[in-house]
Protein backbone atom coordinates (compact mmCIF):
# COMPACT_ATOMS: atom_id res chain seq x y z
CA UNK A 1 0.00 0.00 0.00
CA UNK A 2 2.79 2.41 1.00
CA UNK A 3 4.60 2.41 -2.32
CA UNK A 4 1.35 2.80 -4.28
CA UNK A 5 0.39 5.77 -2.16
CA UNK A 6 3.69 7.47 -2.88
CA UNK A 7 3.45 6.83 -6.62
CA UNK A 8 -0.19 7.86 -6.89
CA UNK A 9 -0.65 10.67 -4.43
CA UNK A 10 2.74 12.15 -3.65
CA UNK A 11 5.01 11.80 -6.67
CA UNK A 12 2.72 13.78 -9.03
CA UNK A 13 3.05 16.68 -6.57
CA UNK A 14 6.76 16.20 -5.85
CA UNK A 15 7.50 19.58 -7.49
CA UNK A 16 5.65 21.40 -4.71
CA UNK A 17 7.53 19.51 -2.00
CA UNK A 18 10.89 20.00 -3.69
CA UNK A 19 10.39 23.74 -4.10
CA UNK A 20 9.40 24.15 -0.44
CA UNK A 21 12.06 21.87 1.03
CA UNK A 22 14.78 23.63 -0.97
CA UNK A 23 13.86 26.90 0.71
CA UNK A 24 14.34 25.44 4.19
CA UNK A 25 17.55 23.51 3.65
CA UNK A 26 21.07 24.39 2.76
CA UNK A 27 22.54 21.18 1.42
CA UNK A 28 21.53 18.07 -0.46
CA UNK A 29 21.57 15.80 2.60
CA UNK A 30 19.20 18.04 4.57
CA UNK A 31 17.02 18.51 1.52
CA UNK A 32 16.58 14.75 1.11
CA UNK A 33 15.79 14.37 4.81
CA UNK A 34 13.16 17.11 4.68
CA UNK A 35 11.68 15.70 1.48
CA UNK A 36 11.32 12.24 3.01
CA UNK A 37 9.87 13.67 6.23
CA UNK A 38 7.24 15.61 4.27
CA UNK A 39 6.33 12.47 2.29
CA UNK A 40 6.11 10.48 5.51
CA UNK A 41 3.84 13.06 7.13
CA UNK A 42 1.59 13.27 4.06
CA UNK A 43 1.19 9.52 4.23
CA UNK A 44 0.54 9.56 7.98
CA UNK A 45 -1.97 12.41 7.66
CA UNK A 46 -3.86 10.90 4.74
CA UNK A 47 -6.88 9.97 6.87
CA UNK A 48 -7.23 13.56 8.08
CA UNK A 49 -7.70 14.84 4.53
CA UNK A 50 -11.37 15.82 4.45
CA UNK A 51 -11.60 17.17 0.90
CA UNK A 52 -12.47 20.65 2.13
CA UNK A 53 -9.48 21.78 0.14
CA UNK A 54 -7.68 20.44 -2.89
CA UNK A 55 -5.08 17.70 -2.45
CA UNK A 56 -2.37 20.07 -3.72
CA UNK A 57 -3.33 22.65 -1.05
CA UNK A 58 -3.14 19.89 1.55
CA UNK A 59 0.36 19.08 0.34
CA UNK A 60 1.38 22.74 0.60
CA UNK A 61 0.08 22.87 4.18
CA UNK A 62 1.80 19.71 5.34
CA UNK A 63 5.04 20.58 3.56
CA UNK A 64 5.21 23.99 5.19
CA UNK A 65 4.16 22.77 8.64
CA UNK A 66 6.70 19.97 8.53
CA UNK A 67 9.50 22.28 7.38
CA UNK A 68 8.63 24.77 10.12
CA UNK A 69 8.83 22.16 12.87
CA UNK A 70 11.52 19.83 11.60
CA UNK A 71 14.18 18.96 14.14
CA UNK A 72 17.45 19.25 12.37
CA UNK A 73 20.29 17.14 13.71
CA UNK A 74 23.39 19.24 14.08
CA UNK A 75 26.58 17.90 12.62
CA UNK A 76 28.74 18.84 15.60
CA UNK A 77 26.68 17.35 18.36
CA UNK A 78 23.64 15.38 19.29
CA UNK A 79 21.36 18.30 20.10
CA UNK A 80 18.53 18.84 17.67
CA UNK A 81 17.10 22.14 16.61
CA UNK A 82 14.10 23.33 14.69
CA UNK A 83 15.25 24.60 11.30
CA UNK A 84 17.36 27.66 11.98
CA UNK A 85 17.92 30.81 9.96
CA UNK A 86 20.67 29.86 7.56
CA UNK A 87 23.98 31.67 7.91
CA UNK A 88 25.42 33.02 4.65
CA UNK A 89 28.36 30.63 4.63
CA UNK A 90 26.08 27.64 5.16
CA UNK A 91 24.10 28.14 1.96
CA UNK A 92 26.08 25.88 -0.29
CA UNK A 93 23.51 24.32 -2.61
CA UNK A 94 23.66 27.16 -5.10
CA UNK A 95 23.65 24.61 -7.93
CA UNK A 96 20.48 22.87 -6.81
CA UNK A 97 18.58 23.88 -9.96
CA UNK A 98 19.58 24.14 -13.60
CA UNK A 99 18.75 27.84 -13.81
CA UNK A 100 21.31 30.15 -12.22
CA UNK A 101 18.64 32.77 -11.75
CA UNK A 102 16.50 30.38 -9.74
CA UNK A 103 19.52 29.43 -7.63
CA UNK A 104 20.15 33.10 -6.97
CA UNK A 105 16.51 33.69 -6.08
CA UNK A 106 16.58 30.74 -3.66
CA UNK A 107 19.73 32.08 -2.11
CA UNK A 108 17.86 35.34 -1.44
CA UNK A 109 14.75 33.53 -0.15
CA UNK A 110 16.87 31.65 2.37
CA UNK A 111 17.80 34.94 4.00
CA UNK A 112 14.17 35.59 4.90
CA UNK A 113 12.45 34.51 8.12
CA UNK A 114 10.76 31.10 8.08
CA UNK A 115 7.30 32.65 7.81
CA UNK A 116 8.32 34.99 5.01
CA UNK A 117 9.82 32.08 3.10
CA UNK A 118 6.49 30.26 3.30
CA UNK A 119 4.57 33.32 2.11
CA UNK A 120 6.80 34.13 -0.84
CA UNK A 121 6.89 30.51 -2.01
CA UNK A 122 3.10 30.41 -2.08
CA UNK A 123 3.00 33.77 -3.85
CA UNK A 124 5.46 32.62 -6.50
CA UNK A 125 3.38 29.48 -6.94
CA UNK A 126 0.59 31.86 -7.97
CA UNK A 127 -1.61 31.24 -4.99
CA UNK A 128 -4.10 34.06 -4.41
CA UNK A 129 -3.81 36.22 -1.28
CA UNK A 130 -6.88 34.43 0.05
CA UNK A 131 -5.32 30.99 -0.51
CA UNK A 132 -2.05 32.11 1.07
CA UNK A 133 -3.95 33.50 4.04
CA UNK A 134 -5.79 30.20 4.40
CA UNK A 135 -2.66 28.07 4.17
CA UNK A 136 -0.66 30.25 6.55
CA UNK A 137 -3.67 31.05 8.73
CA UNK A 138 -3.53 34.81 8.54
CA UNK A 139 -5.30 37.95 7.46
CA UNK A 140 -5.54 38.60 3.68
CA UNK A 141 -4.70 42.32 3.95
CA UNK A 142 -1.60 41.64 6.00
CA UNK A 143 -0.46 39.07 3.45
CA UNK A 144 -0.56 41.69 0.71
CA UNK A 145 1.49 44.14 2.77
CA UNK A 146 3.96 41.46 3.80
CA UNK A 147 4.45 40.23 0.21
CA UNK A 148 5.31 43.74 -0.93
CA UNK A 149 7.89 44.01 1.85
CA UNK A 150 9.37 40.60 1.07
CA UNK A 151 9.64 41.39 -2.65
CA UNK A 152 11.47 44.61 -1.86
CA UNK A 153 13.91 42.71 0.31
CA UNK A 154 14.47 40.03 -2.30
CA UNK A 155 15.00 42.56 -5.07
CA UNK A 156 17.44 44.49 -2.91
CA UNK A 157 19.36 41.31 -2.09
CA UNK A 158 19.48 40.17 -5.73
CA UNK A 159 20.54 43.61 -6.96
CA UNK A 160 23.35 43.75 -4.41
CA UNK A 161 24.57 40.33 -5.50
CA UNK A 162 24.59 41.28 -9.22
CA UNK B 1 19.30 41.34 -12.89
CA UNK B 2 16.40 43.04 -14.64
CA UNK B 3 13.78 40.29 -14.49
CA UNK B 4 11.16 40.32 -11.79
CA UNK B 5 11.19 37.51 -9.24
CA UNK B 6 7.88 36.28 -10.64
CA UNK B 7 9.42 35.95 -14.12
CA UNK B 8 12.52 34.22 -12.78
CA UNK B 9 10.31 31.71 -10.99
CA UNK B 10 8.02 31.11 -13.92
CA UNK B 11 10.85 30.69 -16.42
CA UNK B 12 12.96 28.67 -14.02
CA UNK B 13 10.23 26.11 -13.49
CA UNK B 14 8.67 26.17 -16.91
CA UNK B 15 9.83 22.58 -17.30
CA UNK B 16 8.93 20.94 -14.00
CA UNK B 17 10.51 17.65 -15.08
CA UNK B 18 13.86 19.14 -14.04
CA UNK B 19 12.63 18.82 -10.46
CA UNK B 20 13.89 15.37 -9.67
CA UNK B 21 12.51 13.82 -6.52
CA UNK B 22 15.15 12.27 -4.26
CA UNK B 23 15.29 8.53 -3.97
CA UNK B 24 12.91 7.33 -1.29
CA UNK B 25 14.40 4.88 1.20
CA UNK B 26 12.06 2.78 3.30
CA UNK B 27 9.75 5.78 3.66
CA UNK B 28 6.96 4.25 5.71
CA UNK B 29 9.28 2.86 8.35
CA UNK B 30 11.26 6.04 8.61
CA UNK B 31 11.81 7.58 12.04
CA UNK B 32 10.17 10.98 12.09
CA UNK B 33 12.17 14.13 12.82
CA UNK B 34 9.09 16.24 13.43
CA UNK B 35 9.01 17.89 16.85
CA UNK B 36 5.47 16.67 17.65
CA UNK B 37 6.36 13.09 16.73
CA UNK B 38 9.58 13.34 18.71
CA UNK B 39 7.73 14.50 21.82
CA UNK B 40 5.13 11.77 21.30
CA UNK B 41 7.95 9.24 21.21
CA UNK B 42 9.44 10.77 24.33
CA UNK B 43 6.13 10.45 26.20
CA UNK B 44 5.68 6.86 25.01
CA UNK B 45 9.21 5.98 26.15
CA UNK B 46 8.61 7.78 29.46
CA UNK B 47 5.57 5.62 30.14
CA UNK B 48 7.55 2.42 29.57
CA UNK B 49 10.54 3.72 31.56
CA UNK B 50 8.38 4.73 34.53
CA UNK B 51 6.61 1.37 34.63
CA UNK B 52 9.92 -0.49 34.35
CA UNK B 53 11.53 1.85 36.91
CA UNK B 54 8.69 1.26 39.37
CA UNK B 55 9.08 -2.51 39.15
CA UNK B 56 12.86 -2.30 39.54
CA UNK B 57 12.48 0.09 42.46
CA UNK B 58 9.98 -2.20 44.17
CA UNK B 59 12.28 -5.22 43.79
CA UNK B 60 15.41 -3.33 44.87
CA UNK B 61 13.76 -1.77 47.89
CA UNK B 62 12.34 -5.13 48.92
CA UNK B 63 15.81 -6.65 48.64
CA UNK B 64 17.35 -4.00 50.90
CA UNK B 65 14.55 -4.45 53.43
CA UNK B 66 12.44 -1.42 52.56
CA UNK B 67 9.46 -2.87 50.64
CA UNK B 68 7.09 -0.15 51.87
CA UNK B 69 9.35 2.56 50.46
CA UNK B 70 9.39 0.65 47.15
CA UNK B 71 5.60 0.48 47.18
CA UNK B 72 5.38 4.13 48.16
CA UNK B 73 7.60 5.20 45.22
CA UNK B 74 5.52 3.03 42.88
CA UNK B 75 2.39 4.83 44.05
CA UNK B 76 4.09 8.19 43.47
CA UNK B 77 5.00 7.17 39.93
CA UNK B 78 1.49 6.01 38.96
CA UNK B 79 0.15 9.57 38.38
CA UNK B 80 3.15 10.25 36.12
CA UNK B 81 2.11 7.33 33.90
CA UNK B 82 -1.46 8.64 33.85
CA UNK B 83 -0.30 12.16 32.92
CA UNK B 84 2.03 10.87 30.18
CA UNK B 85 -0.75 8.68 28.73
CA UNK B 86 -3.27 11.53 28.81
CA UNK B 87 -0.89 14.00 27.17
CA UNK B 88 0.12 11.45 24.56
CA UNK B 89 -3.52 10.85 23.68
CA UNK B 90 -4.15 14.60 23.35
CA UNK B 91 -1.18 14.97 20.99
CA UNK B 92 -2.75 12.68 18.40
CA UNK B 93 -5.38 15.34 17.71
CA UNK B 94 -2.72 17.64 16.26
CA UNK B 95 -3.26 17.63 12.52
CA UNK B 96 -0.40 18.75 10.31
CA UNK B 97 -2.95 19.60 7.62
CA UNK B 98 -4.20 22.67 9.50
CA UNK B 99 -3.12 26.17 8.54
CA UNK B 100 0.40 26.90 9.77
CA UNK B 101 -0.90 29.31 12.40
CA UNK B 102 -3.48 26.84 13.72
CA UNK B 103 -0.96 24.02 13.67
CA UNK B 104 1.66 25.99 15.60
CA UNK B 105 -0.93 27.33 18.03
CA UNK B 106 -2.45 23.92 18.73
CA UNK B 107 1.02 22.43 19.12
CA UNK B 108 2.01 25.21 21.49
CA UNK B 109 -1.20 24.89 23.47
CA UNK B 110 -0.69 21.13 23.83
CA UNK B 111 2.93 21.70 24.82
CA UNK B 112 2.03 24.28 27.46
CA UNK B 113 -0.72 22.10 28.89
CA UNK B 114 1.67 19.14 29.07
CA UNK B 115 4.36 21.20 30.77
CA UNK B 116 1.74 22.56 33.18
CA UNK B 117 0.42 19.07 33.99
CA UNK B 118 3.89 17.67 34.59
CA UNK B 119 5.18 20.63 36.58
CA UNK B 120 2.07 20.66 38.79
CA UNK B 121 2.64 17.04 39.64
CA UNK B 122 6.40 17.43 40.14
CA UNK B 123 5.59 20.06 42.80
CA UNK B 124 4.03 17.20 44.76
CA UNK B 125 6.23 14.36 43.55
CA UNK B 126 9.67 15.73 44.49
CA UNK B 127 8.79 16.71 48.09
CA UNK B 128 6.90 13.45 48.70
CA UNK B 129 9.75 11.46 47.19
CA UNK B 130 12.22 13.27 49.41
CA UNK B 131 10.06 12.77 52.51
CA UNK B 132 9.71 9.05 51.77
CA UNK B 133 13.46 8.63 51.41
CA UNK B 134 14.14 10.76 54.52
CA UNK B 135 11.67 8.83 56.69
CA UNK B 136 13.11 5.53 55.48
CA UNK B 137 16.57 6.87 56.35
CA UNK B 138 15.47 7.94 59.83
CA UNK B 139 13.85 4.61 60.69
CA UNK B 140 16.77 2.56 59.37
CA UNK B 141 19.56 1.32 61.67
CA UNK B 142 22.11 3.64 60.10
CA UNK B 143 19.67 6.54 60.46
CA UNK B 144 19.12 5.70 64.14
CA UNK B 145 22.88 5.73 64.75
CA UNK B 146 23.21 9.03 62.94
CA UNK B 147 20.43 10.64 65.01
CA UNK B 148 22.00 9.30 68.22
CA UNK B 149 25.27 10.93 67.15
CA UNK B 150 23.43 14.17 66.43
CA UNK B 151 21.86 14.16 69.87
CA UNK B 152 25.24 13.60 71.41
CA UNK B 153 26.71 16.62 69.63
CA UNK B 154 23.57 18.82 69.83
CA UNK B 155 21.62 17.60 72.85
CA UNK B 156 18.02 18.79 73.18
CA UNK B 157 14.90 18.07 75.24
CA UNK B 158 12.56 19.15 72.48
CA UNK B 159 11.54 15.97 70.71
CA UNK B 160 8.90 15.91 67.96
CA UNK B 161 7.64 12.55 66.62
CA UNK B 162 10.49 10.94 68.51
CA UNK B 163 13.11 13.04 66.68
CA UNK B 164 15.16 16.08 67.71
CA UNK B 165 13.30 19.28 66.74
CA UNK B 166 16.12 20.58 64.52
CA UNK B 167 15.99 17.47 62.37
CA UNK B 168 12.25 17.99 61.82
CA UNK B 169 12.86 21.68 61.05
CA UNK B 170 15.55 20.73 58.55
CA UNK B 171 13.18 18.23 56.89
CA UNK B 172 10.40 20.80 56.71
CA UNK B 173 12.74 23.43 55.22
CA UNK B 174 14.09 21.05 52.54
CA UNK B 175 10.54 19.92 51.71
CA UNK B 176 9.35 23.52 51.37
CA UNK B 177 12.33 24.35 49.15
CA UNK B 178 11.39 21.39 46.97
CA UNK B 179 7.77 22.52 46.75
CA UNK B 180 8.94 25.99 45.75
CA UNK B 181 11.58 24.99 43.23
CA UNK B 182 10.25 21.70 41.78
CA UNK B 183 8.53 23.46 38.90
CA UNK B 184 11.55 25.67 38.20
CA UNK B 185 13.76 22.61 38.25
CA UNK B 186 11.51 20.75 35.81
CA UNK B 187 11.28 23.71 33.42
CA UNK B 188 15.02 24.28 33.65
CA UNK B 189 15.62 20.62 32.81
CA UNK B 190 13.21 20.82 29.88
CA UNK B 191 14.86 24.00 28.64
CA UNK B 192 18.26 22.37 28.56
CA UNK B 193 16.92 19.77 26.12
CA UNK B 194 14.32 21.72 24.16
CA UNK B 195 15.08 25.37 24.95
CA UNK B 196 16.13 26.32 21.44
CA UNK B 197 13.12 24.63 19.86
CA UNK B 198 10.76 26.37 22.27
CA UNK B 199 12.36 29.74 21.53
CA UNK B 200 12.08 29.11 17.81
CA UNK B 201 8.46 28.09 18.21
CA UNK B 202 7.76 31.26 20.17
CA UNK B 203 9.35 33.39 17.43
CA UNK B 204 7.33 31.64 14.73
CA UNK B 205 4.10 32.14 16.65
CA UNK B 206 4.87 35.81 17.29
CA UNK B 207 5.50 36.33 13.59
CA UNK B 208 2.35 34.45 12.60
CA UNK B 209 0.27 36.37 15.16
CA UNK B 210 1.50 39.64 13.70
CA UNK B 211 0.20 38.47 10.33
CA UNK B 212 -3.10 37.35 11.78
CA UNK B 213 -3.94 40.53 13.70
Amino acid sequence: MGSDFYQLYILPFAGIIIKICRAYTNNQEDFEDYYQEVCLQIWRSRDNFNQECEWSTWIYRISLNVCLTYLKRRKNGDKEIISDPLPEEAIDDSKAFVSDEINQLYSAIKHLSETDRAIILLYLEEKSYLEIAEIIGSNTNNIGVRIKRIKDRLNKYITQKD
Amino acid sequence: MTKSIETIWKEGFVDETQLTAPEIKDLYNRKSQNIVDKLQNMFAINIKAIILGSIVMLIMMSLIGAPFLGLYICCLLVPLVIIAKRELKKSFNLSKGQSSYDYLMSFNSWLQSSIEAYSSYYKIFYPLFFLGMAIQGIVSNAGGEFIALLLKIFPTDIIIFGQPYYLIIALVIVTLIMVKYAETLYRWDLNIVYGRQFKKLEELITDMKALKD
